[in-house]
């Protein structure tokens, strides 16, 4: 275990040096030099050129690459250049509203989708299991913006129990007001998020169904629902969680649109407002933390199913 | 697990149904977008229809702001969900399934590098990478779309390219081939390839619906293909501010892009029922 | 004249004009609520023009107009909603018989909300905060005229001008005084308004609490929260559903149905200056022709087109000047739509078989669905539009500042701009010597009614000349639940004043 577990942080880390190659590479590619953004009209070329100098956008690549690695080891994210404000303050702020997002609607995604995969797997022959796996197939089609809308349209302008959009000026020190802003965009992301999850898991529970090991339970007298839970979840869970990683960034990438839909200060409006006014530091920033967390929660995920699947445990070797 | 070759299907009624009724969504679909190059009910640019029409006799999906006749806009839209779909989709697979043979091929340090490398790019959201590679050129198009949603998609196909191709690889005829001289080329061509096809086409189709509905979101957060060009998130995007007043702007689009993708979805189950009724419902 | 980002977070331009301000329309919504209202209520703002920072001297967009101008911070003088220019922190002034030197008398009792009294010191540090090297205020190029700025006293300040300017007046009402140890602004703010700054969560809302210390009339709220929006239509439905009181411009009449027959609502049109237009680059061909340009406008059914973006909302105008500046003509009649005469006069110019050229269309609305119209109709005359989307920073840099496109849609929402084509190097480089004489005199003069017949007389060449294709005249529209009162319904160059606004219960 403790083999893999270096394995497996070494890989992280080249993950993440590689994921900052990659950024590098992509935010180059964007047309302009960054120093014409930060200076006003009319700017001299002395200006202009103070302003590469700022940036070390007059540096040979490689030194801006080493640059560029120093400041993320160092987590400088450096200054907006639209409002001059530190971009990691911004970030931290706007994490604090996409996380929450992100996660509540993770876990309310898993509610939803764990119990009712199983059942649409156990009762697979029964009218509601085929329900189940009907909903599933709808859940997944349907446009994450577009059921936004409508759920803004049936619960904040028809029956008014709850805000349209926005987030309170107080964050959460405006604890009840914070959470009720929260409610509809986490429906929003989790009800999509659910049905692709619930076709996971209802696969595993098919899987763990027609496998040897719950046959055998069975066969020792255990019960069905019993041998079920007893090693049933466990061994179902494993392809699940194999998937949460990538379900997570899903998650992220749901919140993008999300929050501009509801008007969420979050780190997906933050993207877009970064891109809409070529505001380098932000949208760097923004990335870099963003495939961070992501590549994070691969690496937990794969812990997690190291530890529950005892396949996995014992053969040391995938 | 099974080959083309070994799996027959059981042909069970709820296959057909799923599979049929995936046909006909993405076929009718398909073909509106295909009638949409030779024939409109008007031309996109006639603006002779009053402004925000409900459906009607005339106007079968009704008119927009300028008056043009939204049921036009939506096969004209069918046939850029198919371009983007196909274009994302053939662009993955070209870059996909080549990293993803290589990597199952290659040493194992090179094999770990590769798949640590489309681990990464699988974290980076495919939106957020496309929506940079549209913000990086000057001028917006839906070939820099399809390009971006063609890099997004492609770590996902090389994934399970290399996934499919070690399974095979471990089988005891590839040994057998192996032994008895044949080229590692012929090998890829004639064994490995025609056995992850068909799963591979399942997870192409997938790729399909999740390339067209990240195009609408890119569209409808104002960053995909420039007007003329009338995309569903595209109309959804320009729908917003009268979606009070003239839903079926917003919800049409929005029903369009649900069958396409739903369609394509079922239309994947039910090839994967086909090739293989032991993986059903993964 | 225009900072950077003037461009971005009102997304649209407020080209400031140089003239000096006259009379506007008194227009401040007063219904029968006035009394009965709530001194303690906060009145929540929907707004689409959230400011980049604090800072109006730093890029900080139209937004900081909207929310700090004579709320927070207060100038020598004052823009009111209905267009005069009144002294502000100015007990009076003179003016010197040669024009170029004014001395103000600053009021006596007015103190920072930081408790810092008003000196004269803290007014040259101001004006010298606008006129600063960095500075990317968009008052820099119009203060260029000032020589230097005199403190005798604590309460005497003297500036001197290289030129005559009537508007000095109207452009030190943009000058913020700012306490001249407040330091950086920019996240922060120390001013003389009648409201402190409470907290600003970026992509939220920005909070205001009534400043104890003022030294004018107490506001009549407890306070105003700007609630910011990335669309319209989440904003309205914020609106709707009660979470703001006010929103200070609406953008399409589709959300106005939703409110106008609605008894819980208030629904008021100011008078508006923003004009639609597309502006071609006069410099190169075939845009350089007063034929083609008039061939062109001609071509265009700009009835429809209000229409279709308004409904019944909104004005032509044939010019780029509103109803609501002095020199204002009714133009429509000059290059009226007329498809056929169109064709001839493309035909003379030497495009019998029309031409192609790019748009560049800012990526918001109403400016792509105009571009598609306009497409449209061209295409009837046989010229091609190529539509080329950006965003509003491209525009700045592209269309703005390099002056690198063939013709561009935008908005411009100042009164009395008609000024920007008396300078041959703004970005759409109309150039009439005629034109560029009679505006630089008419700034020179010291009668409003001189300044007015130069004006006219400019803007009807102009017009003649077709220099762009003005589309329409946007409606002001200001939309509030009805228990809310005495809010400015004009919002003249960005500005919305939030002291005299009244809630009832």
């Amino acid at each position: 275990m403790l083999a893999y577990m270096i394995r497996r942080l070494v890989i992280l880390l080249l993950s993440l040096f590689l994921a900052a190659i990659v950024l590098f590479v992509l935010l180059r590619l964007l047309p302009g030099d960054p120093a014409n953004a930060l200076v006003g009209v009319g700017a001299t070329p002395e200006q202009i050129a103070a302003a590469q100098a700022q940036l070390g956008s007059d540096q040979p690549l490689a030194a801006q690459f080493v640059k560029y690695l120093r400041d993320i080891v160092q987590l400088d994210l450096g200054n907006s250049f639209v409002s001059r404000a530190s971009v990691l303050d911004e970030i931290s702020r706007r994490l604090s509203v996409t996380l929450p997002l992100t996660l509540a609607s993770f876990v309310l995604a898993l509610l939803i989708a764990v119990p009712f995969g199983i059942l649409a797997a156990v009762k697979s022959d029964r009218w509601y299991g085929l329900l189940l796996s009907v909903v599933s197939q709808v859940g997944i089609a349907v446009p994450v913006f577009w059921l936004g809308i409508l759920l803004v349209y049936e619960f904040s302008l028809n029956l008014r129990w709850l805000p349209s959009g926005g987030f309170p000026l107080r964050g959460y020190a405006d604890p009840a007001r914070a959470v009720q802003s929260m409610i509809l965009p986490v429906l929003t992301i989790s009800i999509v998020m659910s049905a692709s999850l619930m076709r996971y898991v209802r696969a595993a529970t098919l899987e763990v169904l027609g496998s040897d090991f719950l046959r055998t339970a069975r066969a020792l007298g255990e019960s069905h629902t019993g041998a079920l839970m007893r090693h049933g979840i466990r061994n179902g869970a494993v392809p699940v969680i194999s998937v949460l990683g990538i379900e997570l960034s899903t998650a992220f990438l749901g919140a993008v649109v999300v929050e501009q839909v509801f008007s969420l200060p979050g780190m997906g409006s933050m993207l877009l407002l970064g891109i809409q006014q070529r505001d380098y530091p932000s949208i760097q920033g923004v990335l870099i933390v963003s495939t961070l967390l992501v590549l994070m929660t691969g690496f937990l995920a794969d812990l997690l199913q190291r530890v529950l699947d005892p396949r996995l445990r014992q053969g040391g070797k995938q | 697990m099974s080959t083309a070759s070994t799996a027959f299907p059981r042909r069970s009624k709820r296959i057909n149904i799923t599979f049929w009724l995936g046909l006909v969504l993405v076929g009718g679909i398909s073909l509106a977008g295909i009638l949409s190059l030779f024939w409109t009910p008007y031309a996109l640019s006639d603006m002779a229809g009053g402004r925000l029409e409900a459906p009607n006799a005339s106007h079968w999906a009704g008119t927009d702001r300028l008056g043009r006749d939204m049921f036009t806009q939506l096969m004209i839209g069918a046939r850029i969900a198919l371009i983007v779909g196909c274009g994302a989709v053939g662009i993955g697979a070209a870059i996909g399934v080549t990293t993803g043979l290589l990597a199952a091929f290659a040493t194992r340090f090179l094999d770990d590098a590769l798949a640590a490398f489309m681990d990464i790019l699988i974290a980076f959201p495919t939106l957020l990478v496309a929506m940079l590679v549209v913000a990086a050129r000057e001028e917006s198009s839906l070939g820099t779309a399809i390009l971006a949603l063609g890099i997004g998609v492609s770590p996902i196909i090389a994934r399970i390219t290399r996934i499919l191709t070690k399974q095979v690889l471990g089988q005891d005829y590839i040994i057998a081939a192996r032994v008895s001289g044949t080229s590692w080329g012929a090998i890829v061509f004639w064994h490995i390839l025609p056995n992850i096809v068909p799963f591979l086409a399942v997870n192409l189709a997938l790729q399909f619906g999740l390339a067209v509905m990240a195009e609408a979101s890119l569209s409808y957060l104002g960053l995909g293909a420039p007007p003329p060009n009338a995309s569903w998130g595209h109309m959804l995007h320009e729908a917003q501010g009268t979606v009070y007043t003239a839903p079926w702007g917003a919800i049409l689009p929005g029903l369009a892009l649900f069958a396409l993708v739903i369609g394509i979805n079922l239309l994947a189950d039910g090839l994967r029922d086909r090739f293989d009724p032991s993986r059903r419902d993964m | 004249m225009l900072s950077k980002t003037d461009v971005f977070p009102r997304r649209s331009l407020r080209l400031h004009s140089t003239v000096a301000a006259l009379t506007f329309v008194s227009a401040f919504a007063s219904t029968a609520m006035a009394e009965g209202f709530n001194p303690t209520a906060v009145i929540n703002i929907g707004s689409l023009y959230e400011p980049q920072n604090l800072d109006n001297t730093a890029g900080a967009g139209q937004g900081i107009n909207e929310a700090f101008n004579g709320n927070v911070y207060e100038g020598l003088f004052v823009l009111t909603d209905s267009g005069d220019v009144e002294p502000k922190l100015i007990d009076g002034y003179d003016i010197s018989e040669d024009r170029l030197t004014y001395t103000f008398t600053l009021k006596e009792g007015v103190s920072f909300h930081s408790g810092d009294p008003l000196t004269a010191a803290d007014v040259k540090s101001s004006i010298e905060r606008v006129t600063a090297e960095n500075s990317a205020s968009s008052r820099k190029r119009t203060l260029a005229v000032i020589e230097s700025v005199e403190t005798p006293d604590d309460k005497t300040v003297v500036i001197r001008l290289n030129t005559p300017s009537i508007s000095l007046p109207y452009n030190l009402s943009y000058v913020w005084i700012v306490n001249d140890d407040a330091g950086d602004i920019s996240a922060r703010a120390d001013g003389t308004g009648p409201y402190t700054l409470q907290e600003w969560r970026r992509g939220s809302a920005l909070a205001m609490v009534p400043f104890e210390g003022y030294w004018g009339d107490a506001p009549s709220n407890g306070g105003v929260m700007f609630q910011y929006f990335t669309d319209a239509t989440a904003q309205n439905n914020a609106l709707l559903t009660g979470a703001v009181d006010i929103i200070t411009s609406v953008q399409s009449p589709d959300a106005l149905s939703l409110f106008a027959d609605n008894p819980d609502f208030t629904v008021s049109e100011g008078a508006s200056t923003t004009k639609e237009l597309l502006a071609y680059n006069d410099r190169i061909a075939p845009f350089d022709s007063v034929k083609v340009r008039s061939a062109l406008a001609r071509a265009v059914d700009n009835k429809k087109l209000l229409s279709a973006i308004w409904g019944d909302y909104g004005t032509l105008i044939g010019s780029f000047v509103p109803p609501t500046d002095p020199w204002f003509v009714d133009l429509t009649d000059v290059n009226a739509y007329d498809p056929d005469s169109a064709k001839e006069m493309l035909a003379e110019a030497g495009y019998p078989d029309g031409f192609s050229f790019t748009l560049d269309t800012p990526d918001y609305d109403p400016h792509p669905v105009v571009a598609q119209f306009l497409q449209n109709e061209l295409a009837k005359v046989g010229v091609e539009v190529k539509i080329n989307i950006i965003t509003a920073n491209e525009w700045y840099t592209k269309v703005y500042k390099a002056q690198d496109f063939e013709a561009t849609l935008q908005e411009h929402v100042n009164h009395r701009d008609i000024v920007f084509y008396g300078n041959p190097n703004f970005y759409w480089g109309y150039d009439n010597p005629e034109v560029v004489k009679l505006i630089a005199d008419s700034e020179g003069v010291s009668s409003i009614d001189a300044q007015t017949e130069m004006l006219t007389k400019a803007n009807k060449i102009i017009a003649e000349d077709a220099a762009s294709m003005w589309l329409y005249l946007y409606p002001q529209i200001v939309v509030s639940t009805s228990n809310v009162s005495d809010y400015p319904l004009n919002g003249l160059n960005a500005q919305f004043f939030v002291s005299n606004i009244k809630k009832a219960d």
